[in-house]
């Protein structure tokens, strides 16, 4: 437990990162740079069809090609290994290779591994395939409908999941309210895209029944197990090597598609074979599509702006398989109601499978889809009752005494002051001002929009999260661990064990700063290694911006036997007791006695070679293991009618960005943009920034230019980098960061996680700065991403016409 | 099928290679598959992201869009030529002190279009090196720390 | 995304790579920058079983004046196009056009005979060769000849040049004394292809006349093209608020713009017009500074 203003060492410092080096000098090593002797490479064929029953398959010419090793189609590779691993409790079965019928453009229906990634693309030219086009379900509409074409014919349905949560007196709430106000909202469909996309080598050894696999996924502790099952190699025969990851955002949790294909060629040729996506394969058929959603939700109030409950109807196109369940569903109902004291929710989920490509998560996993949802709900109760954004966020903010505040689903936020923040953002961003500029614009056609978000970032996911929508969870998993082994060296040198990957984020620096805290060792002395999955120890890895919390708890936790071991050995050495001495600056004195001291080093020595001076208890050596759970979950219960706390570290954020709407051709450019985060204490508030910018330049990207746009066979219109469009420089503002820390009770330093905050934010912020720009024309927004096309349109039709244009 | 191959000779970084290759072998499997310089990454492979961006002759290319053949007889400069006997480009270090980097995939690219602004020297304005790196993508950092380091590392050339 | 194999070859003169093109016939296909054609061939979408490299083909880079003309090569890239003083003093539309044409690195590659011959409608060069009423020369088996641009862009993706035919200059005539010129665009994030382009020449004469407008478009048709019709309306009114929405609406009944996933064709079409304004206020403030 601590508070901000206690005196740190290292945590608070930005420092610069350990990460840094190897990757400026062009040494990292990501998985297109892993190259294992013999390694063959793989190219996959894929299907041109939504929906095709695959008649015959002929790989002979391919097989013939000078270089290719090994062709194989579905049926074959289903010898090798069994379906992907899954998370719904549903019986929706993905083979890696499509086995019997392809259920999107661009499902991978055979793979070659050849000498080289041109002549396996020469092969999978040459391999021929008769199709059988069966009727696309390229809409939710499509395979809602009476007797639509089955996805998959043994689920009987489209309508994959369905279930209504109620928390609370909704029904009563909504009838005692002075007013209701509804929105009909669309989320589009949109993916991580990091720059690195996903891929793996698999090295199969016949002799040893040993499978190697260098991939860039995430978990890949958790993820082992799972996938050496479809894979069918001995669990403690098979082991996930971490690289360099670069970037993911939630998009190579698992990674089961790249894994299984080069896992399969691997054992069908007896090399190592690696299978890296390239962009094309990367956009339409990665793992990895996100939310695509359409609301219809609701806000109760009372007659002075209160808000009462809340009721959210949301359809989410899932695509054609269900490999993550809803846990974009369950994500969000950690924060369903905001900062506000809203006291009853609920929500009806309908998840829909449909011929196009998957959904996992993007940063953000879900929640930056509620946020921006709820806002809507609340700028547009603001405008409806007369009362200023600012204002009716101020009368429904939890306040600072009511923490740690339990919300209806159960979850609990840990602390906050939102107000705080909110008056901060509103200062830094000069909004009176603004306010006058806009009005002064106004008179010349100009049209410039002042947006406000102020939204939770919710972090440190707890397991429940992903099967807890499910009353009979094929899997109820509660453990979220996180461990490190921590070494001090002979002469007193750290060296630090993760088992959990590099993927942006900064581990190497998280744990070295902790450890200068814990030890006072300089942080950039210390080293640090990443372990297979096999030599790990339990560790979930990045995602649900959790890992600097675990990180800082594990490695506080391994500490402390560290410590408990240095003082009893220092305790022998200087004949005192273990409670007379203190630990500071990399020496153990007595207390009060300062010159009574040993240097780590020394004890390290001691420790390693001098056995027989040490306690007889005490085995050789100075190292300590810590496996940090959840610091606070709760199991849901039966009925789900209480979720338990499964994300209760809550950071939140306030974001002004101040736009310019030019209405003649919809170009948005941004004047200014405003960001102040409480994240709790910060580790290091560089980096932090960093996380900040980056989450919000995605958030621009959501806001104004990305899209995944299907046409009505369910092809992928946007399946390049020349159509769908991440932000350039030019496209993203400076942003001013500003910082409030309100440290968590529950977490080592009262850190919080941040890394999701920017892009949980920003779309919310973005599409609040465009509706208040275009309000003088009557135009309400109601979906994403708002493009110069979108905005033309709205302003031709509300200039045409007498009545207010909804989008 | 063609199957002919060419020698080539290409000074990459200061050093003469002379390898056969085939005329479709991209520059940049060239560089990284061929000659072991893995520093140099493919994100798109159409020349959209800039990942893959080296110095041809001193001018920036996308190294995806150029055969290796079309490289015969040129001087490439790749992120491993930038740091000298293991130390750091100013430009490099620059990016280091500024957090200009989190996941370190688009930063070689980075570098190359940076150490192309830089050459021409002065002090370019943020609207100059933001408009200068915005035929590069970066998925992480937001770009502002990397325009500071690029103004930092700037600055510093010309007080040096 | 690796290309399919072919046959490479890489002339040194331009009678060399017109032989080969003539040899190879339809299997050939003329590899100048790369920055369009190759993304097509690693993503398979091109398969050419024949390359015809003109990159080494020193002959065909020059910038030169030529009597009121400037004359240059068909591989000078796009960077020097941009750049040069000869093309920033005398074709100020061209070099401000070329500027935007993706990012530095693409331009230090794309050449501007290649960008006219690929023709993509989306694309600023073709448009600002209509407006300045340039030439095109080829040369093929049977000899040299000179083509007009208004004859040059015939179709989507295709222009006049014949089977075996290589583009190797285009010359255009130098902006006219007292004229004032301005490219403006639209495009949804910086250096990316056109939604709608437009390129206009004004030149200003006596008593704030309109001697002679050109107006050119991009990203609103198969071609580039020009638009008489809102030409003639500024000519005859000369620059004024009226006129200037009379061209507009002239260019919006003029264009059949395609739509997709970037913009609807009625957001090209009104946009076209909302850009001639812009390009046109622009071109006729930089007439009465003497700076074209």
């Amino acid at each position: 437990m601590a508070s901000s203003t206690t005196m740190r060492t290292w945590v608070g410092k930005s420092i610069k990162r350990l990460e840094d080096p190897p990757l400026l000098a062009g040494a990292g090593r990501y998985v297109d740079d892993v190259s294992e002797t013999g390694m063959l490479h793989a190219a996959v064929l894929r299907s041109p069809h939504a929906h095709a029953r695959i008649q015959r398959i002929d790989t002979r010419k391919a097989r013939a090609l000078p270089g290719v090793l090994a062709v194989l189609t579905g049926k074959q590779a289903a010898e090798l290994a069994g379906p992907v691993p899954a998370f719904c409790a549903e019986p929706v079965v993905q083979h890696a290779i499509a086995v019997e019928k392809a259920r999107f453009a661009g499902e991978a229906v055979a793979a070659v591994a050849a000498t080289d990634r041109y002549i396996a693309e020469d092969a999978a030219d040459l391999i021929e395939v008769e199709w059988e086009p069966l009727p696309v379900v390229g809409s939710v509409e499509a395979a809602l409908a009476a007797g639509a074409t089955l996805v998959h014919e043994n689920l009987g349905t489209n309508l994959v999941f369905g279930r209504t949560l109620t928390y609370g007196d909704v029904a009563g709430d909504f009838g005692r309210a002075a007013r209701v106000v509804q929105r009909r909202l669309r989320w589009p469909r949109l993916t991580a895209v990091p720059l690195e996309t996903a891929g793996a080598v698999a090295k199969y050894v016949p002799s040893t029944g040993r499978m190697t696999v260098w991939a860039n996924t995430n978990m890949y502790h958790y993820s082992a197990m799972p996938l050496a099952g479809t894979l069918k190699v001995d669990p403690n025969k098979f082991t996930i090597v971490p690289v360099h990851v670069g970037g993911s955002f939630g998009s190579k949790h698992i990674l089961s598609k790249v894994i299984t294909i080069a896992g399969v060629l691997s054992k069908a040729t007896g090399r190592p074979v690696k299978f890296v996506e390239d962009r094309l394969e990367n956009l339409t058929a990665c793992d990895s599509h996100a939310s695509d959603r359409v609301y219809d939700a609701a806000l109760a109030l009372d007659d002075d702006g209160r808000f009462l409950s809340l009721k959210i109807d949301v359809v989410d196109d899932y695509g054609a398989y269900f490999q993550f369940g809803q846990t974009s569903h369950g994500n969000y109902l950690a924060q369903v109601t905001g900062p506000y004291t809203i006291a009853s929710v609920e929500i009806t989920l309908k998840a829909v499978l449909t011929n196009k490509c998957q959904q996992m998560v993007f940063r953000g996993a879900g929640s930056e889809v509620n946020n921006w949802m709820l806002e809507i709900l609340v700028d547009t109760a603001a405008r409806e009752l007369g009362i200023s954004p600012v204002e009716i966020r101020r009368r429904n903010f939890i306040t600072p005494d009511q923490f740690p505040y339990r919300m209806p689903t159960g979850n609990y936020y840990d602390s906050g002051n939102y107000t705080g923040v909110l008056d901060q953002a509103l200062t830094l961003a000069d909004v009176e001002k603004w306010r006058r500029e806009q009005a002064r614009l106004r008179t010349e056609g100009r049209y410039i929009g002042i947006g406000l978000a102020t939204c939770q970032q919710r972090s440190v996911y707890s397991a429940t999260e992903f099967w807890f929508w499910y009353d009979k969870p094929g899997f109820p998993v509660t453990a979220t661990p996180e461990g490190v082994t921590v070494r001090i060296g002979q002469s007193g040198q750290f060296t630090v064990s993760l088992y959990s990957p590099f993927w942006g984020n900064s581990p190497e620096t998280v744990v070295a700063q902790v450890l200068g805290e814990e030890f006072g060792v300089d942080p950039s002395t210390v080293s640090v290694l990443y372990e297979d999955s096999l030599r790990a120890l339990p560790a979930a890895g990045p995602g649900g911006s959790r890992l600097t919390v675990m990180l800082a708890g594990a490695v506080t936790g391994a500490s402390r036997k560290l410590k408990d071991k240095i003082f009893k050995i220092a305790a022998h050495l200087l004949e005192v007791s273990p409670d007379d001495l203190t630990l500071a600056d990399q020496k153990v004195s007595v207390k009060g006695v300062p010159d009574r001291a040993l240097g780590l080093a020394d004890i390290a020595a001691n420790a390693h070679f001098f056995k027989m001076d040490l306690p007889k208890e005490l085995e050789t050596g100075l190292d300590a293991s810590y496996t940090y759970d959840h610091p606070f979950t709760t199991k849901p219960s039966e009925d789900r009618s209480d979720l338990g706390a499964f994300y209760p570290i809550v950071s939140h954020a306030a974001h002004i960005p101040i736009v310019e709407v030019d209405v003649e051709t919809g170009i948005v450019r941004f004047l200014d943009y405003v960001a102040v985060h409480d994240c709790g204490t910060m580790l290091n508030p560089a980096s932090l920034d960093g996380q900040i910018a980056g989450g919000i330049a995605q958030g621009i990207g959501t806001a104004l230019y990305e899209e995944l746009v299907y046409d009505e066979s369910a092809q992928l219109k946007t399946a390049s980098f020349l159509d769908y469009l991440v932000p350039t420089a030019s496209e993203v503002p400076v942003i001013r960061i500003g910082h409030q820390e309100t440290p968590s009770p529950y977490t080592p330093y009262g850190l919080k996680g941040s890394g999701e905050g920017g892009r949980m934010v920003a779309p919310a912020a973005i599409a609040s700065a465009v509706q208040d720009a275009l309000l003088p024309l009557g135009i309400e927004v109601s979906e994403l991403p708002l493009t110069p096309d979108r905005i033309v349109r709205w302003v031709r039709q509300a200039r045409s016409t007498s009545p207010p244009a909804r989008s | 099928m063609p199957k002919s191959r060419r020698v080539i000779e290409v000074i990459v970084n200061g050093i003469t290679y002379e390898e056969a290759v085939e005329p479709r072998r991209l520059l940049a499997d060239f560089l990284r598959d061929d000659l072991g310089l893995t520093g140099t990454h493919l994100g798109c492979e159409h020349g959209v992201c800039g990942a893959c961006t080296v110095l041809v002759n001193g001018e920036s290319v996308r190294s995806c869009l150029m055969l290796a053949v079309q490289a015969d007889g040129a001087d490439v400069l790749t992120v491993e030529g930038l740091a000298q006997n293991g130390k750091l480009h100013p430009l490099q270090e620059a990016f280091w002190e500024h957090h200009a980097l989190q996941c370190g995939f688009c930063t070689p690219g980075m570098l190359l279009t940076a150490y192309e602004l830089l050459q021409s020297g002065g002090q370019p304005d943020a609207d100059t090196v933001r408009k200068a790196i915005s035929g590069n993508l970066c998925r992480c950092t937001g770009y502002q720390n990397i325009v500071s380091a690029v103004q930092a590392a700037a600055a510093r050339a010309g007080r040096a | 995304m690796k290309p399919a194999p072919f046959e490479y070859f890489d002339p040194r003169t331009p009678q060399e790579a017109v032989g080969l093109l003539q040899q190879h016939g339809e299997d050939a296909k003329i590899l100048a920058g790369g920055q369009s054609l190759v993304p097509l061939m690693n993503m398979r979408l091109v398969r050419p079983a024949v390359l015809v490299d003109i990159n080494r083909i020193p002959a065909l880079a020059y910038v030169r004046a030529v009597d009121h003309t400037l004359a240059l090569g068909a591989l000078t890239r796009l960077h020097e196009v941009a750049t040069s003083a000869a093309v920033r003093t005398t074709l100020p539309l061209l070099a401000e056009a070329a500027a935007l044409v993706g990012h530095l690195a693409i331009r230090h590659r794309g050449t501007v005979g290649g960008t006219v011959a690929h023709a993509d409608p989306a694309s600023e060069i073709p448009a600002v060769i209509l407006a300045l009423e340039g030439d095109l020369i080829a040369r093929g088996p049977s000899g040299q000849r000179s083509i007009k641009a208004r004859d040059f862009f015939v179709g989507l993706l295709s222009t006049a040049l014949g089977p075996g035919e290589l583009l190797t200059e285009v010359r255009i005539p130098t902006a006219p004394a007292g004229s004032g010129s301005a490219f403006v665009e639209v495009s949804r994030r910086d250096g990316d292809f056109a939604l709608a382009g437009a390129a206009v020449l004004l030149g200003r004469g006596e008593g704030n006349r309109c001697t002679m407008a050109r107006i050119a478009l991009c990203g609103v048709g198969a071609t580039a093209l020009r638009v008489p019709e809102a030409e003639r309306a500024l000519e005859a009114q000369g620059i004024t608020d009226q006129a200037l929405r009379d061209a507009a609406r002239q260019v919006e009944r003029a264009v059949d713009p395609p739509g997709d996933v970037h913009a609807s064709a009625e957001y090209r079409r009104h946009v076209a017009g909302v850009l001639v304004t812009r390009a046109a206020k622009e071109a006729w403030q930089r007439a009465s500074q003497g700076t074209p």
